[in-house]
């Protein structure tokens, strides 16, 4: 396991060095949220409005948490690149050395993320508590047990996308996997919770990766209750074990391949 | 003189179509690429669907209006994108001295820069704006005016990105802030104005510029009013002659820079 | 008729300078410190029409800034330039249809497309009618033999035939001046023969003077008839091919095979470089004797075999680099 935390300190220092490429980042995201906020503003006729059982700030909130996960986790590494080394053959280098592929690659994931989520963070609790407001029933603890929450949906999300650059074995593009899955999230996760969709949606959107990645993790510090905590909690183990198996499978079946026809 | 604006118009065109020529070599991605890119733009009509089942209209926009808003982003960013995409890229061609190369033609630079690549996916974008207006709030004169303000939206877009790509001449970090910028504008264009209020609302006419570019057209568009028209005009002219000079200014100073280690 | 002319041109640039390690970066940042560096320093020249100049140096010596200058592309910080008594400064624009670029490390050719399209976009940026390039384009295809490729797509060419058709794209206005830059950089030996040939060709039968950067010497030695040698931005030698062989290459390298030990005679104008058994190695000064003289003194019946070989010019051109380099330091 320490390779893989020497992989990760090295892209951490790398990317350290990029922090004010991280900053003007936020121009984007800065936009995004007060778009959003805009427009979440003018949907709430009234303060006191609820809206699919959510209040204005709650709404607010919830949104900016799904962006900040949405640019914290954005990467080139677990998409294009990954791709990029299976499809241009230079995996076959890399399968000769000794360390799992995925491993290595979630690895720099992490190190990226690590440095680009708390920035994120921060920039999303100062706007939210300048221009929103607090959230109604708030608590630091109940923050710190969502914080997990939060780790394991940007985690997941990274797992589910190498998956999806795994494809790149079979396939000559796998592009467009990659953004319907991207789609799925940024428009039916991020912009509105599950509770606004048709009740009949509702269980479908529930089933999607949708519920581990973003919802959960926004829903929890917007909304907290125990029963859904561990309810989140479970679904993402699940997603966690489930995604990672594919993802060896996948790169087993896809290395196997590689290695009968010699790349 | 006549002649020399004939000669250009004839390297451009030729430019624009050896552009397309060549990402048609490959059929598949060519077309692929464009249906990706128009189904992209449709996805965003769910949420509407959405948010419109909350309120009945969204900063006083209907469906309608959000469609022809959309369709305008669309279709003015797409135009540029298709014959202007290298306008785009400006900064890395400052920094890493490939505007060499178009110095040495006798042809106008800065057209010879913008024309020399293209976009596929803007052909998507394009089309679907086209198609998006057509479906969902069509009449012969809206359709006019809409081809009008497509060229005019496409013009500010690309004098936007010109003027933030130019400030890569001075500046060699700003490459990332003229790309967020330039970024913002479709942020902003894809949502009604109505919601926007104070400060913002005069950002959004001054600074960056999608009031002029989107909002006020469509307004034009549901509501016609001759001076307003004008006014897009004006502004569209102006704002591209303010590029222009801030571009040529620049090259001057490119092509007197000492700043540039990596030319030699 | 002075075609290009030159005086005491310079440029200067900022380099960036960067400490090591981290500290080195964040410093960079903060305080920025910019060392200046004299690409071009102070050089006059002229070229006459119809010649055919190399300007040669190692890298970094200000060639390329130099013919950058020369075309328009960047200003000189001092000196004066007229290129067919136009200021590229001033007149970038107009000089542009009388001139013709190369440069062998860009390409300026549209790649998907076949050589003829390609002709054809340059042929309009030139302002040239239909009808012009098509002759210009049966011309110059003629000249280059490109009849095999020229409807094939440039992405499929091999090097050299890219090359030839970069230089007809240059060719397609009919320049008064061609400035090529490193025109048979990566090019196989017998790529870069027909280069040449063609470019000689060129020169003869269009009279485009010539002006070309190169640091391979073997093109130099083929091509021009007067060299310019630059070394750190400032001219080390301006001299015909002629002269400069004359002065040195006045010496000429002999080795023989000899059949068993013989003994020779030192004397006067010869010097043994290296001998091993039946293998010597001489270097006769022409000037001092003939060379005639020199094999005279050989007994040719033991001669099992001869080779007399001038010193290759980039020996040569090493040695007035270092000189110049001596001269300085002392």
């Amino acid at each position: 396991m320490r390779k893989y935390a020497v992989i990760y300190r090295s892209v951490l220092m790398e990317n350290l060095q990029y922090a004010a490429n991280i900053a003007m980042g936020f121009i984007s995201f800065l936009i995004i949220i007060f778009v959003f906020i805009s427009l979440w503003d003018y949907m709430y006729a009234s303060p006191d409005d609820l809206i699919a059982g959510y209040t204005k700030e709650q709404m607010i909130w919830y949104v900016m948490i799904t962006e900040m996960i949405w640019f914290g986790a954005r990467s080139a590494t677990i998409t294009r690149q990954a791709a990029a080394d299976i499809r241009g053959g230079n995996i076959a280098y890399l399968v000769n050395k000794p360390y799992r592929y995925p491993l290595y690659v979630l690895a720099k994931y992490t190190g990226e993320w690590n440095i680009q989520l708390p920035m994120y963070a921060m920039a999303t609790a100062v706007i939210g508590l300048t221009m929103v407001g607090r959230i109604p029933n708030f608590h630091v603890t109940t923050l710190l047990l969502a914080v997990p929450c939060v780790l394991a949906g940007v985690t997941i999300h990274g797992v589910l996308k190498l998956c999806i650059s795994m494809f790149s074995f079979w396939i000559e593009d796998s592009n467009p996997f990659q953004w319907l899955y991207d789609k799925l999230i940024l428009v039916v996760g991020t912009i509105f919770p599950i509770e606004i969709f048709p009740a009949a949606l509702q269980p479908v959107i529930k089933l999607t990766p949708i519920y581990t990645v973003c919802y959960g993790p926004a829903k929890l510090i917007v909304d907290f209750s125990m029963e859904k905590y561990l309810e989140i909690l479970l679904v993402q183990m699940v997603y966690l074990g489930a995604g990672c198996g594919i993802l060896f499978l996948l790169y087993e079946k896809g290395g196997r391949k590689l290695y009968v026809n010699g790349g | 003189m006549l002649m020399a604006v004939k000669n250009q118009i004839r390297v451009c065109a030729l430019s624009v179509k050896y552009n397309i020529m060549r990402e048609m070599l490959n059929k598949v991605t060519f077309l692929t690429n464009i249906l990706f890119m128009m189904l992209n733009n449709a996805t965003f009509i769910i949420q509407w669907i959405i948010l419109l089942r909350l309120k009945d209209n969204v900063g006083g926009y209907t469906m309608r209006e959000i469609m022809l808003l959309w369709g305008l982003a669309a279709s003015s960013f797409g135009l540029s994108h298709i014959l202007f995409a290298r306008v785009f890229s400006l900064p890395d061609l400052i920094v890493s001295g490939k505007l060499d190369a178009y110095l040495v033609q006798p042809k106008n630079v800065l057209l010879g820069v913008m024309t020399s690549g293209t976009d596929t996916s803007a052909i998507g974008d394009f089309l679907y704006g086209l198609l998006i207006m057509c479906i969902f709030c069509f009449s012969v004169k809206r359709f006019f005016l809409f081809l009008l303000f497509t060229v005019t939206g496409a013009a500010i877009v690309t004098a936007f990105a010109l003027l933030m790509g130019s400030l890569s001449f001075w500046l060699i970090r700003a490459e990332m802030f003229g790309t967020h910028m330039v970024g913002s504008m479709t942020s902003f264009s894809t949502y009604p104005d109505g919601i926007f209020k104070g400060v913002v609302r005069f950002v959004l006419y001054s600074v960056i510029p999608v009031g002029m570019s989107i909002y006020l057209p469509v307004h034009i568009m549901m509501d016609f009013d001759r001076a307003r028209l004008f006014v897009v005009l004006g502004y569209t002219l102006l704002l591209t002659a303010a590029a222009v000079t801030v571009f040529y200014r620049g090259l001057r100073r490119y092509s007197s820079s000492s700043l540039m280690g990596a030319r030699m | 008729m002075k075609v290009i002319e030159a005086e005491e041109l310079s440029k200067n640039f900022k380099v960036k300078q960067k400490e090591k390690g981290m500290k080195g970066s964040i410093k960079a940042i903060l305080h920025p410190q910019t060392e200046e560096i004299k690409a071009v320093d102070g050089i006059s020249f002229g070229v006459e029409k119809g010649e055919v100049l190399a300007f040669i140096g190692p890298n970094g010596a200000g060639k390329s800034t130099t013919i950058k200058m020369l075309t328009g592309i960047l200003y000189p910080d001092g000196g004066r330039i007229e290129v067919l008594g136009i200021d590229p400064v001033k007149k970038r624009k107009q000089l542009a249809y009388q001139i013709g670029t190369v440069f062998g490390q860009k390409e300026q050719l549209w790649t998907h497309l076949t050589p003829y399209d390609n002709f054809r976009f340059f042929g309009a940026i030139y302002d040239l009618s239909g009808g012009e390039i098509e002759r210009r384009i049966a011309e110059l295809a003629e000249i280059f033999e490109l009849a095999d490729f020229i409807n094939t797509p440039v992405r499929n060419l091999s090097l050299g035939q890219r090359i030839r058709c970069e230089i007809v794209a240059s060719l397609i206005h009919k320049p008064k001046v061609l400035f090529l830059d490193e025109p048979t950089i990566g090019l196989d030996v017998v790529v870069k023969e027909n280069i040449r040939g063609l470019i000689k060709q060129m020169n003869r039968e269009l009279n485009t003077t010539i002006f070309l950067t190169s640091h391979d010497v073997g093109d130099i030695e083929k091509l021009c008839k007067r060299i310019v040698i630059v070394n750190s931005g400032q001219i080390v030698m301006d001299d015909s091919m002629e002269h400069l062989k004359y002065h040195y290459l006045n010496k000429k390298i002999v080795e023989v095979k000899l059949q068993e030990e013989a003994v020779l005679p030192e004397r006067k104008g010869i010097t043994i470089l290296k001998r091993k058994g039946g293998h010597i190695k001489l270097e006769v000064d022409t000037s001092v004797m003939k060379i005639n003289d020199a094999l005279r003194s050989i007994d040719a019946e033991y001669v099992e075999d001869i080779n007399i070989s001038n010193i290759p010019l980039e020996d040569i051109i090493m040695e007035i680099y270092r000189s110049k380099e001596r001269t300085e330091s002392l």
